[in-house]
């Protein structure tokens, strides 16, 4: 199965905490890990929220309001997505982060196409297989 | 330039109410749009934060927690990540998406290589990022 391990902060950490060279050589040697194994699929550090949006959807038209979105109490900072036998080595990994700021991680399965295979077109579902083969087709 | 559309979690999602098949055969019709704009990087769905668990770091301890977790709007339901020219273009495709009233997405820039310099990373570090990067996250194309 697909985990997706998200990096989540309250909207004052980005003011608090600014990582050290230290850290970030230490994230990259846990990245380096994650490849090794074979498991990592796709990760990502986002932008403060201060480049960011938000889009809300209902009446006529979309609205969208700019960052920062400082009273968030969970704001997604990064993720990593990676291929494991369940949800307990996805835990496993997760534990291994180093992180020592008082961060979370918050670990979810990804949805599969068996999850939509009962109102999905056949065709679709087809369409649904090749793209999923192709987005992390290539990792490690 | 890359962006994460983060789609916030509702009641529904987290109850694993599922999307209308009418719902899916939209949502497919968008993403076969980013994929023929040349935009689209990736695109998932979440299952219920029910099958998800929390690990919280304090001083080198680590605890985990199972969910479900409260808060939905808090939460994720899925995303996309997409290669665009600017948060503009990023957010006008978030404004396109098919998504209920009352839905909300967040978007939000992915870092580049680029945005760090050698007195933050090691230059050992920035390159076997940069040489994954290369690699992995190409837009995908029909």
């Amino acid at each position: 199965m697909r985990a997706m391990m998200i990096v989540k902060y309250d909207g004052g950490f980005e003011q608090r905490v600014k990582p050290s060279r230290e850290a970030f050589a230490v994230m990259g040697k846990y990245n380096q890990s994650l490849r090794d194994a074979g498991v990592l699929l796709a990760l990502d550090g986002l932008a403060p929220s201060s480049e960011g949006a938000r889009v809300t959807f209902g009446g006529s038209k979309p609205t969208v309001k700019d960052g920062p979105f400082t009273e968030s109490t969970e704001l997604v900072g990064g993720f990593w997505i990676i291929q494991v036998r369940n949800m307990d080595e996805a835990i496993e990994w997760a534990k291994r982060i180093p992180f020592m700021n008082g961060e979370s991680v918050e670990i979810r399965r990804l949805a599969e196409v068996a999850d939509f295979a009962d109102r999905m077109e056949p065709d679709h579902l087809e369409r649904r297989k090749a793209l999923e083969t192709e987005m992390y087709g290539k990792s490690n | 330039m890359r962006f994460m559309i983060i789609v916030k979690a509702n009641a529904d999602s987290e109850a694993g109410v599922m999307p209308s098949p009418d719902a899916m055969v939209e949502m497919g019709k968008f993403n076969e749009e980013l994929i023929k704009a040349g935009v689209m990087l990736g695109g998932e769905g979440l299952a219920a934060s029910s099958q998800g668990a929390k690990v919280r770091f304090q001083g080198g301890k680590t605890t985990v927690v199972d969910g479900p977790f409260a808060e939905a709007k808090e939460l994720i339901a899925g995303f996309w990540l997409l290669d665009v020219k600017d948060k503009a273009e990023a957010v006008a495709w978030a404004r396109k998406a098919p998504m209920g009233d009352g839905a909300e997405l967040e978007v939000r820039r992915a870092h580049d290589v680029s945005d760090f310099t050698e007195d933050e990373v090691s230059t050992e570090t920035l390159r076997k990022e940069r040489e994954w990067r290369d690699a992995n996250q190409k837009p995908m194309r029909n």
